[in-house]
């Protein structure tokens, strides 16, 4: 019968940095170019930032910059604040990031410039997807393959596809174990992790949910 | 011979340079550089040619020649374009030109992709075939050092050749520049499988330990560096000071003597003067290629630091963090890229606050054995040459692929 059943594919991003050449030194030229980049900068500086892996106080680039170089703390958390996930468009991240820098400025001085070399350069990407081969058939299969891939992997099922597939809140995971094994309720799990509270760290988490079921499943406990 | 890599480097960047090779079978792609041994660019194309051939690529590897009188000219315009002042006349920049195209002769630019390394071939492009200019073969121009602030006339003379590119790398963003070709960016990286990396058995680091007279009988700090005034020797020995009040410990200085420098000797000098008699100091002058000797004193150290204070980018870092020490680095050029400040290692911006750090690692080995891991880690996903390769072939097939910014293999 799993012969039958659409396997899952697992597929991975790896994202080429280019540089647009623009910079700012200052809050008011990070305003006015976050306004003016392409949508492929402003992604890679929001949604990518869960890419890199090591999430610390902040959750985006900006933020990150907000914070580290402007040294306006404040400011930083307002903008580490915005959701990417539950916004629908780059567009509306885009409205958001300048709305809160609008909103500082109207309330707080100018911050200084930051120090030379501390500008915040934009950049974008270019993504190259690959299939890793690794396919899986079921939950079981799927349990040993989300422990072994890359965090690359984990990163275009996870958090890029609700860019990709505009829906705004589904995963590649969840959406295969609901449609294709029809586990709505695992499903429905998966669904609940935050995306914008873990970074790639949802590895383990998506881990302890199938594992539950597979050892459910095992010991003949209904769903 | 992609395999030696298999379970040392990320599955993803060794599986995507399988399939862009897939895609580039058959393909020519030729790398020019100025030298064929020395550097860190001669020690990627050592690595990386064999293994690109060996995946179906046919590529080449060739080196520019020139004169003493042109390694001058174009030492000073490295120089320059890293913002150091130097006196240039109409004759240098025509001397630079004129051995670019005696070596179009001799070197076979007829390829797929072109991959041009660093200012001294730059001018080659000039005599690209008419033919390739609206073709699809690919012209990059890979710009391996700190050009933040070049000096603007020698910036503008490099730029007229830069522009014809179809492409530029730099290895930081901020030394991108506004132009009118794409600019990616390609931080450096470094060998796993190489001498100066590669894992040594104790009876190889002890003998090390022996040939340059090193106890191992307290914590050992330790900095590799040329000795110049930019890796702040001083700075390094003033921390020692601060720490030797508190934790007993030794010193190592090592490095290669800046030969291109003409401060070096006196610079030299300066150190050994500074550190007195102290026998807890090892100040070690090493050849430029004692890469195992590095690697060894790498591996015997407790805490490694780079205290610069300007780097273009400061490969040491990775080189320390790979072998799982805790790192401590100045703020300046690629380090902060490596070091994650408080989970890698830490970035200082004073002595004060160097010395406070070498304490806090050798008070907390829990914590200097965590941050050591982390930076392996660290290191695996983002400083490795299989990665470095692979941004290379994916800039080539983005650049063969124009304004797609999502390409599927």
């Amino acid at each position: 019968m799993e012969n039958n059943i659409e396997p899952f594919e697992f597929k991975q991003c790896v994202s080429i940095v280019k540089s647009t050449g623009k910079y700012a030194s200052n809050l008011s030229e990070l305003r006015k170019l976050i306004s003016r980049v392409g949508d492929e900068s402003i992604f890679h500086h929001v949604y990518q930032y869960f890419l890199k892996g090591h999430m610390l106080e902040y959750t985006n680039d900006f933020a990150h910059w907000a914070g580290e170089h402007l040294e306006e703390r404040a400011l930083a958390e307002r903008l580490s604040s915005i959701d990417p996930y539950t916004l629908k468009s780059v567009s509306e991240v885009r409205k958001e990031l300048i709305r809160e820098i609008d909103d500082f400025l109207s309330n707080f001085p100018e911050p200084r410039d930051v120090a030379p070399g501390s500008e915040f350069y934009f950049n974008e990407t270019v993504s190259l997807v690959f299939p890793v081969g690794v396919k899986t058939r079921n939950l079981a299969e799927f349990l040993v393959a989300i422990g072994h891939i890359d965090a690359g992997s984990i990163y275009y099922h996870f958090y890029d596809s609700r860019v990709r597939l505009g829906e705004g809140v589904v995963d590649d995971f969840s959406r295969w174990i609901e449609h294709t094994l029809y586990r709505k309720k695992v499903a429905d799990k998966i669904r609940a992790i935050d995306p914008f509270m873990h970074s790639i760290e949802s590895r383990e988490h998506i881990k302890e949910i199938v594992e539950e079921c597979v050892r459910a499943d095992m010991e003949g406990v209904e769903d | 011979m992609i395999r030696q890599y298999s379970g040392i480097v990320p599955k993803g960047d060794l599986l995507l340079i399988q399939k862009l090779c897939d895609k580039l079978k058959g393909k020519s792609f030729i790398h020019v550089n100025s030298t064929r041994e020395g550097g860190g660019v001669a020690e990627i194309l050592q690595r990386m040619i064999p293994l690109l051939k060996d995946l179906g690529i046919d590529a080449r590897w060739e080196v520019l020649e020139g004169d003493a009188t042109f390694f001058e000219i174009t030492k000073k315009i490295h120089n320059a374009l890293q913002g150091n002042r130097e006196k240039f006349t109409k004759k240098m920049w025509e001397y630079y030109y004129e051995v670019n195209r005696k070596n179009k002769k001799n070197i076979n630019l007829n390829a797929d992709a072109v991959l041009i390394h660093d200012p001294q071939p730059a001018a080659l492009i000039d005599f690209r075939r008419k033919s390739s200019r609206s073709g699809k073969k690919i012209w990059i121009w890979r710009c391996h050092i700190d050009v933040a602030h070049p000096v603007s006339g020698v910036w503008s003379n490099l730029k007229k050749y830069i522009v014809q590119y179809n492409s530029a790398i730099f290895s930081v963003s901020k030394f991108a520049k506004s132009l009118p070709i794409d600019e990616f960016i390609v931080t450096p990286s470094i060998d796993p499988l190489s001498d100066k990396n590669r894992e040594l058995t104790d009876r190889e680091i002890n003998e090390v330990g022996e040939q340059f007279g090193i106890p191992r009988d307290k914590p050992i700090i330790l900095q590799v560096s040329r000795f110049d005034r930019f890796k702040d020797p001083i700075g390094v020995i003033n921390a020692y000071k601060i720490v030797k009040k508190y934790n007993d410990c030794r010193l190592i200085l090592a490095g290669s003597p800046a030969t291109d420098d003409p401060e070096g000797e006196a610079i030299l000098n300066e150190v050994r003067d500074y550190a007195g008699n102290d026998p807890d100091i090892h100040i070690l002058l090493l050849p430029p290629d004692k890469h195992k000797e590095i690697n060894a004193l790498q591996r015997m150290s407790d805490v490694i630091l780079q205290k610069s204070i300007k780097e273009g980018f400061g490969l040491t870092v990775s080189e320390a963090m790979w072998k799982e020490k805790p790192v401590i680095g100045g703020a300046v050029g690629g380090i902060p890229l490596q070091i994650v400040h408080g989970l890698t290692g830490f970035v200082v911006y004073s002595v004060e606050g160097a010395a406070f750090r070498i304490r806090q690692f050798l008070n907390n080995p829990d914590m200097a054995k965590r941050m050591g891991q982390e930076g392996r880690e660290y290191v695996r996903n983002n400083f490795l040459i299989t990665r470095q390769i692979r941004d290379y072939l994916s800039i080539w097939y983005c650049s063969m692929n124009k304004g797609k910014h999502v390409l599927e293999l």
